[in-house]
């Protein structure tokens, strides 16, 4: 809400002024307040640090996470979705070789230098969702219906593009649990902010197992996944070929909790996604690798 | 005196042409883990170097998916194009400016050759505090830890794409 001003410009001018230099220099933001109005009787002042402390709020919570905070976020959220989705394929060679499309992609995407972990779950859903930290599931039923590793490679990729622009916390800037927090140890994790943190989870879960990101974020993750994958050499049609196939078993398939209810409809990503390929005229020179992936297949 | 002069000139604008050209060089940005510079366009050439994440690198020229370049180090060499971008990566701060397929910092053990600490550690204490509160069945927790046990060390990476002959290692 923006303040009313009864003393007209000059008092707006000072407030914009204090404002934009406290919003520029956050560190001494407190001790301005405290220079300017000592006693804290001025009314504009008063308005202009309630305000300040929201903004803080807000950008503390999405920008000063840092990774292991943001790790256990991905591995609460990672215990959810076993609970929600299946256990893993129990196959160590079949998680190890989806691990190696998975990491081959990740070290050409734009955030190369944390770990990434790929699970294959063993779901009836056509699914793949990334948690926070680059902990990524996809169903063994959505592997089994593709036709080469490109078309995995580029699900995969579609999902560390997700890790790398931070949707899912985007997506929860606003949980009461993150207000002012850049480190989540488990000190602030009893009590009330134990709840808050659970709370988060939960939105979470809605999110990402529900209602779905952001279409916007979603294209996002195609595009940028559709770069990963063919800066590491697999042809980026890998994504329209996968997006085709699901078109295809759409009308049969169960909708809930699948890339189907969580994702943006098929066909304006299909289009989106082909128009993108101009970007890509060598694509039909680049590795499909159909026969390592199809040794692989029957076990997904 | 006039010859003189005119060799002079001449020399003046090779010399500004030969700057000029320099300094319009393209520049580029290593923004991949490992990203090697090779003496000649194929991954199996010498490797002249290993590049760090966000080097800006001067283009010489594009051929065949690689492009020539030559760093502010002073060295000369090839880099697959998918290894490079246009633009200057962003450096996430949060994730620190060690990869986690360098060498282990502070030991003489080389990632390649070495296990992550993760199976030992198990799941983080937040994860776990997590877990309790909500009374998390065991076989979960069992399910994410064996999960997040596996680990990808760099030569595994590269021998699964030059055996799927993928990126640098196409024919």
């Amino acid at each position: 809400m923006i303040p009313r001003f009864n003393s007209g410009r000059r008092n707006f001018l000072k407030f914009a002024g204090t404002l934009g230099l406290l919003t520029a220099a956050p560190a001494y933001a407190f001790d301005i307040f405290k220079v300017l109005d000592p006693e804290g009787t001025s009314e504009d002042i008063q308005k202009a640090k309630q305000i300040f402390q929201g903004t803080g709020n807000i950008l503390a919570s999405t920008k000063e996470l840092d990774f292991e905070s943001e790790l256990a976020i991905g591995e609460s959220l990672a215990l959810e979705g076993f609970r929600r989705f299946g256990m893993p394929k129990e196959n160590k060679n079949l998680q190890k070789y989806v691990n190696l499309v998975g990491n081959s992609v990740a070290r050409n995407s734009t955030r190369p230098k944390i770990p990434y972990h790929f699970v294959v779950i063993d779901s009836p859903l056509y699914n793949a969702f990334a948690c926070p930290g680059g902990i990524i599931f996809v169903s063994a039923t959505l592997c089994k219906s593709m036709k080469s590793e490109a078309e995995l490679a580029s699900v995969l990729a579609h999902e560390i593009a997700h890790v790398c622009h931070k949707h899912a916390l985007k997506s929860i800037k606003r949980a009461k649990f993150l207000e002012g927090v850049t480190k989540i140890t488990t000190a602030n994790m009893k009590g009330e902010e134990g709840r808050k943190f659970k709370d988060m989870i939960g939105g979470l879960q809605d999110i990402l197992f529900e209602r779905g990101l952001d279409k916007k974020m979603e294209f996002e993750a195609d595009f940028s996944g559709m770069a990963f994958a063919y800066r590491t050499g697999y042809t980026p049609k890998g994504l329209v070929n996968v997006l085709r196939m699901l078109k295809q078993k759409e009308q049969a398939a169960t909708k809930k909790g699948s890339w189907f209810s969580t994702h943006p409809p098929l066909s304006d990503r299909i289009g989106k996604c082909s128009h993108r390929m101009g970007r890509y005229p060598d694509s039909s020179s680049l590795a499909t690798v159909q026969s390592r992936f199809n040794t692989y297949r029957r076990f997904f | 005196m006039n010859k003189f002069k005119l060799l002079a000139c001449s020399v003046l604008c090779m010399l500004v042409f030969t700057f000029s050209q320099a300094f319009a060089q393209e520049k580029m940005w290593v923004s991949s883990d490992g990203a090697k510079l090779k003496a000649d366009k194929t991954s199996s050439s010498a490797t002249i170097a290993t590049l760090p994440f966000g080097k800006e690198l001067n283009i010489i020229t594009l051929e065949k998916r690689w492009y020539r370049v030559f760093t502010s180090s002073g060295e000369t060499g090839w880099i697959y194009r998918g290894k490079v971008s246009n633009t200057e990566p962003e450096k996430d701060e949060d994730d620190g400016e060690e990869s986690f397929f360098d060498d282990l910092p502070g030991t003489s053990i080389q990632a390649d050759a070495s296990d992550s600490s993760r199976s030992i550690r198990g799941l983080s204490p937040e994860a776990n505090e997590y877990a309790k509160s909500t009374k998390t069945p065991e076989k979960y927790k069992r399910a994410l830890d064996n999960a997040m046990a596996i680990t990808t060390e760099k030569r595994e990476v590269e021998l699964f794409l030059k055996k799927g002959k993928i990126g640098e290692y196409a024919q």
